[in-house]
């Protein structure tokens, strides 16, 4: 993949952004309120959403792949890796294929990825533990994650409104 | 994969169907975990690290029972009624297993990734095809 200069520096940008988003939700923790291993409001999400309809599908991986590792490395919890990988990439798999779709406005792509977020997020924990019991949470997460992908969506859509009259989306 | 979709601003009736979809599914998933769940005869399977430590048959608990749990560097108390379980207390970062509350139904789990414990309750088999009562 070649990426031009500006391209490579909105990619770091967003990176930048989506690892203080995620240290930022630590401060708005759901699970107080929800009480369920691993539940958050996602807000990294607005940056994957963002990007893949900015730079496209390709570099929104990318900046979700450096979200993710440099998100374990600074945190010093590589354990947590296997957990924002399966939720990270299974959202972003979800989340290129509705956008594809044609229809479905961003909230309802963000919704769905919210969703896939999810149950890439239960899987990790079937994995790391070896037991099914935290499918057992699935059907809370998905319903919550209505709300939390809708959430990001709203975010996405008002940082769409406010640059469009940049050259941007046009990266 | 390079080409970039346009973002639709205003939400539309398919989105609507993509939220229709996931409760349908936290419905489905809902049901098919509770309808198999009593409240009868219930067992707590205690699991640390994939191993099954102990289990407890609650109905022949008199009083509530506690147990400590060391793993993964964290210490989790239990505690054991003859109705459910709970996590009293753990000094866990995340907390979510105390937050968790009581457990009163099989198939209801309580987790903490953190110390990958896991207490999870089971019933009493419905129906084994055996005997009820063996007389005479």
């Amino acid at each position: 993949m070649k990426l031009t200069t500006k391209q490579l520096t909105l990619c770091a940008v967003l990176t930048a952004m989506a690892l203080a988003l995620s240290y930022l939700e630590n401060f708005f923790p759901l699970s107080l309120a929800i009480p369920i291993p691993g539940i958050k409001l996602g807000l990294a999400n607005v940056v994957t959403l963002f990007a893949l309809y900015a730079l496209g599908p390709a570099q929104a991986l990318l900046i979700l792949l450096a979200r993710c590792f440099l998100g374990a490395v600074f945190a010093g919890n590589m354990s947590a890796l296997i957990f924002s990988l399966l939720g990270g990439v299974s959202a972003m798999a979800v989340m290129i294929l509705l956008s594809r779709l044609g229809g479905l406005s961003v909230y309802g792509v963000s919704v769905g990825g919210a969703a896939a977020h999810s149950c890439g997020q239960v899987a990790a924990a079937v994995l790391t533990l070896g037991n099914t019991a935290p499918v057992f949470y699935l059907p809370v997460l998905l319903l919550v994650s209505l709300f939390t992908g809708a959430l990001t969506g709203l975010i996405a859509v008002c940082l769409f409104r406010a640059l469009d009259h940049t050259d941007l989306m046009k990266a | 994969m390079s080409v970039k979709p346009s973002p639709k601003l205003r939400p539309s009736g398919y989105d609507a169907l993509v939220a229709l979809a996931v409760v349908a599914l936290a419905a489905a998933l809902g049901f098919w975990m509770w309808r198999g769940g009593t409240q009868q005869g219930l067992t707590a399977v205690i699991l640390v690290d994939g191993e099954r430590v102990e289990q407890v048959a609650l109905r022949e608990l008199d009083h509530p029972e506690e147990r400590t749990l060391t793993a993964g560097g964290y210490t989790l108390h239990l505690r054991l009624f003859p109705d459910g379980a709970e996590m009293e207390s753990a000094d866990c970062p995340t907390q979510d297993c105390v937050h968790t509350g009581r457990i009163t139904r099989s198939g209801q789990s309580i987790v903490c990734l953190p110390g990958r414990v896991i207490v999870r309750l089971e019933g009493a088999a419905v129906n084994d095809g055996g005997p009820d009562i063996v007389i005479g």
